[in-house]
């Protein structure tokens, strides 16, 4: 009963004429960033997070939210027309998706993955309120030593949320949490790595680095790729509906795939790319028309499609409930979150109730948007992508070094801006993740404060970490997921893992 | 695309071209002011100095009969917003929202700023003053500061009193209160005071003394209990409240304030003009009200130089503070 109360109260705040607004904005942009190949939604997010400041709290993350759902659908789109994935998540679509437009038969593609992702965004967000409430009850006993273990977790689990490389994980980490401890110390007040910079006193602004590390470096990155031809042939969209097989071909790999995809998002690193590649392998393994797999089989769209939507909208349990984000996205959105004045963790549902149920309620309002969007938009979607580079980026640039210097007026976030962008350049040859180091970041000063903070109020007893349930379980995940990173053989599987994706 | 990037960009440049003004040299005559007048906040935007001068900034222009654009240049604990006022042109048309931390407490506690907190300023006006109040957690014995005090001496060290950060108002009234009463209680500091409140809500620490108007809604909703303001005189907020000053502690008296300030050579005539817009301002009706509906009363001070001797007695105090609290960044 009190779910039904509290997802009344969510979609009261949901359709606010102005939340619905900023809901639609968030799924367009989302949508039309998710057919732009090379604009993905952290660097959305990142360009856009000043734009927010001047929103309420639930607008700003309802917007922001909507791009990142948003995304996922438009990523499908250009996955099937133009077989480029729009999105990461959508790179398992490209592989039927586009065979099927070859035949002719883009429209019933594009319908089933529409559809799919709708019926996955309905169960996920019912699950995303089912799973909060239980939570709810340990957020009052959150004090330093609870938060610091819970960020102990979330960095470890950081680490695990890296592609590739372990050790570079761990090293961009780090790097995170040094470049997070910049500025004035909260206990001496003492000045840390300013190098006499006054602009450096108050630390590193998080939206700089985030919009230099993803924004900029991406940009920089797609200039790399010029000249890779685009084949549009939106000509043969000879269906638009799909045939009354296809519906009954679709049905079990949509209901499979959402449950996975709502299971996988909840893991920190899962997400939608894992749930769309899990579902992809998982269809291909139980179906009856195997040989279609890679031919242009409708359960190789059908099941990933519902998945990357049921994981991209479960990867904000963690988030909602304790404040980890389970991806680069979620952290930005913790990002977002404090520049609006929350506290990031479980207090924020029984604090803010109307934000945290508001958002959810927000997360259907939106799918429905995007089923009722998509369908008609496709034909605009795919001219976009004839804009050239040369007139794209610049565009985009002025607007970040607009939004960067609209942070506290200051010309010296620009030249920080450029400064990350360079450096995330250099990160993405290397194959160092930014990801990590952006949790490092955020997490790395919050980290130390309630270390501190905890040490103090226990005169000194690093015991406290271990007498406390709550505190000693989260010490104890993380260490079991230590455990997890460091044996041989579970460490080959998870880089396996990642090779397929 | 393009359109959508361009309307996007418009939307967030547009508040900045509105607050660029071509600054023209010469000094200004009888004909103050011709142009959009400047008010820096040296604090980020949405916090209690940035509301309370842009309702300023509301009023005076229509008074002014100029544009008045508030913009805020956060940084360095407001040293950089208030820095840039102090080396721009004296010619009234940039001013500066100084506070108790920009030009009282910083220059002790970070050892050196880049101005003269004194010297290198006109101050104009001060527009708000807010009392800081002594709260306890609810489940603390002690019901009266007497109380508190005696609860404290048979405990030492065994409570906490938290702050909104090192060097604040709150941690420097606790220092006090320590030196005054011969309590020993450990300091815990946090980023900002709501995380503070919070975690006194809960229980994990005993007292802090906070800005009356964020400690307003949970003294009056009973979840923590309030002991005493540290003003020498009573809020008319809370009037059964006693003093610190009442309650044992002879000469307690600690506000947090914030004013209007100009650069040094501001002529006198745009300084007085200035004062008497600024007064009449926060004794109108509306913003009167407004600023109440914050928590906290509109200036008491009637002129630049009381206004200054008013900064100089509050550098004087906190320089003795900083250095008996040993909070001083080193």
């Amino acid at each position: 009963m009190e779910l039904v109360n509290n997802l009344i109260l969510g979609f009261g705040v949901a359709v606010a004429p102005f939340n619905l607004l900023m809901c639609l904005v968030g799924v367009f942009l989302g949508t039309l960033i998710g057919v732009l190949p090379g604009v993905g939604p952290v660097a959305t997010i990142a360009m856009l997070l000043p734009v927010t400041f001047n929103l309420s709290p639930v607008a700003a993350l309802i917007m922001l939210a909507g791009i990142y759902y948003g995304a996922q659908y438009g990523g499908s789109t250009t996955a099937i027309l133009v077989n480029i994935p729009g999105e990461s998540s959508s790179v398992v679509t490209c592989l039927d998706g586009y065979q099927m437009a070859r035949q002719g038969r883009a429209g019933p593609a594009l319908a089933v993955a529409a559809l799919g992702s709708f019926f996955a965004g309905c169960v996920s967000t019912l699950i995303v309120a089912a799973a909060a409430i239980p939570l709810a009850e340990v957020a009052l006993k959150f004090g330093p030593s609870e938060y610091f273990s819970l960020m102990v977790l979330g960095l470890v689990a950081a680490v695990v949320l890296a592609h590739g490389s372990v050790l570079k994980a761990i090293s961009m980490v780090i790097l995170g949490l040094l470049l997070g401890i910049v500025g004035t110390d909260v206990n001496s007040g003492v000045l840390r790595y300013a190098f006499g910079i006054s602009e450096l006193s108050d630390g590193i602004g998080f939206v700089t680095v985030a919009m230099g590390m993803f924004g900029l470096a991406e940009i920089v990155m797609n200039l790399e790729h010029t000249g890779v031809a685009r084949e549009v042939f939106t000509g043969k969209k000879l269906h638009l509906w799909p045939s009354k097989e296809d519906f009954r071909r679709s049905i079990a790999p949509v209901i499979r795939g959402t449950l996975l995809g709502s299971a996988l998002g909840i893991l920190p690193g899962g997400g939608a790319l894992l749930a769309s590649f899990a579902s992809y392998t998982l269809e291909k393994k139980v179906s009856k028309y195997k040989h279609e797999f890679g031919k242009g089989a409708v359960e190789g769209v059908a099941g990933p499609e519902s998945a990357n939507n049921a994981g991209a909208q479960t990867s904000f349990i963690p988030l909602l409930t304790l404040g980890i984000p389970s991806n680069a996205v979620m952290a930005l959105m913790i990002g977002a979150m404090m520049i609006q004045g929350i506290a990031p963790g479980p207090q924020v549902m029984t604090e803010k109730p109307e934000l945290f149920w508001g958002m959810i309620a927000s997360m259907w309002v939106g799918n429905l948007m995007l089923i009722v969007l998509n369908l008609p938009l496709i034909g605009i979607w795919v001219k976009l992508l004839t804009v050239p580079y040369r007139i794209l980026y610049p565009a985009i640039l002025v607007f970040m070094a607009i939004g960067v210097y609209s942070l506290s007026n200051s010309p010296f976030d620009c030249f920080l801006m450029a400064l990350f962008g360079m450096f995330g350049y250099i990160c993405v040859k290397l194959e160092c993740e930014p990801a990590p180091l952006i949790l490092g970041f955020i997490l790395g000063p919050l980290m130390e404060e309630n270390l501190r903070r905890a040490m103090l109020l226990s005169r000194g007893d690093p015991l406290v970490f271990f007498q406390k349930p709550i505190s000693a379980g989260f010490l104890i995940a993380s260490l079991i997921l230590l455990v997890i990173i460091a044996l041989p053989a579970i460490r080959k599987r998870r880089e396996e893992a990642f090779v397929e994706a | 695309m393009r359109r959508l990037l361009a309307a996007a960009a418009l939307l967030v440049a547009a508040p900045l071209v509105a607050a660029q003004t071509p600054s023209t040299g010469s000094g200004p005559s009888t004909g103050w002011p011709a142009k959009p007048v400047k008010l820096i906040v040296p604090y980020a935007a949405g916090g209690p100095v940035d509301v309370s001068a842009r309702i300023l900034a509301a009023k005076l222009q229509d008074a002014l009969g100029q544009p008045v654009v508030v913009e805020n240049k956060p940084g360095a604990g407001g040293n950089l917003g208030a820095d840039f006022v102090a080396k721009s042109a004296p010619d009234g048309y940039t001013l500066v929202m100084g506070a108790i931390a920009t030009h009282a407490i910083n220059p002790s506690l970070m050892g050196t700023v880049p101005y003269d907190p004194i010297k290198d300023f006109r101050h104009v006006a001060l527009v708000v003053q807010v009392p800081n109040v002594l709260v306890v957690n609810v489940d603390l014995p002690a019901k009266s500061v007497r109380e508190l005090i005696e609860y404290a001496k048979a405990r030492p060290g065994k409570l906490d009193f938290a702050s909104g950060s090192t060097g604040s108002t709150g941690h420097l009234a606790g220092e006090l209160f320590k030196t005054m009463t011969g309590t020993y209680m450990v300091h815990i500091p946090y980023k900002g005071s709501a995380p503070a409140v919070a975690d006194m809500l809960a229980g994990r620490v005993h007292l802090m003394f906070d800005n009356l108007a964020s400690a307003l809604p949970n003294i009056k909703a009973a979840k923590v209990r309030a002991l005493a303001v540290t003003t020498t005189k009573r809020s008319s907020f809370l009037p059964e409240l006693p003093t610190l000053d009442e309650s044992g502690l002879k000469g307690f008296d600690m506000t947090t304030w914030w004013g209007v300030m100009a650069p040094a050579r501001t002529p006198q005539a745009v300084v007085e003009r200035l004062n008497l817009e600024i007064l009449k301002a926060i004794e109108a009706g509306d913003v009167k009200d407004l600023l109440r509906a914050m928590g906290s009363e509109p200036g008491a001070i009637r002129t630049p130089e009381q206004f200054t001797a008013f900064v100089d007695s509050e550098r004087a105090l906190y320089a003795r503070l900083v250095r008996q609290s040993g909070a001083k960044a080193e």
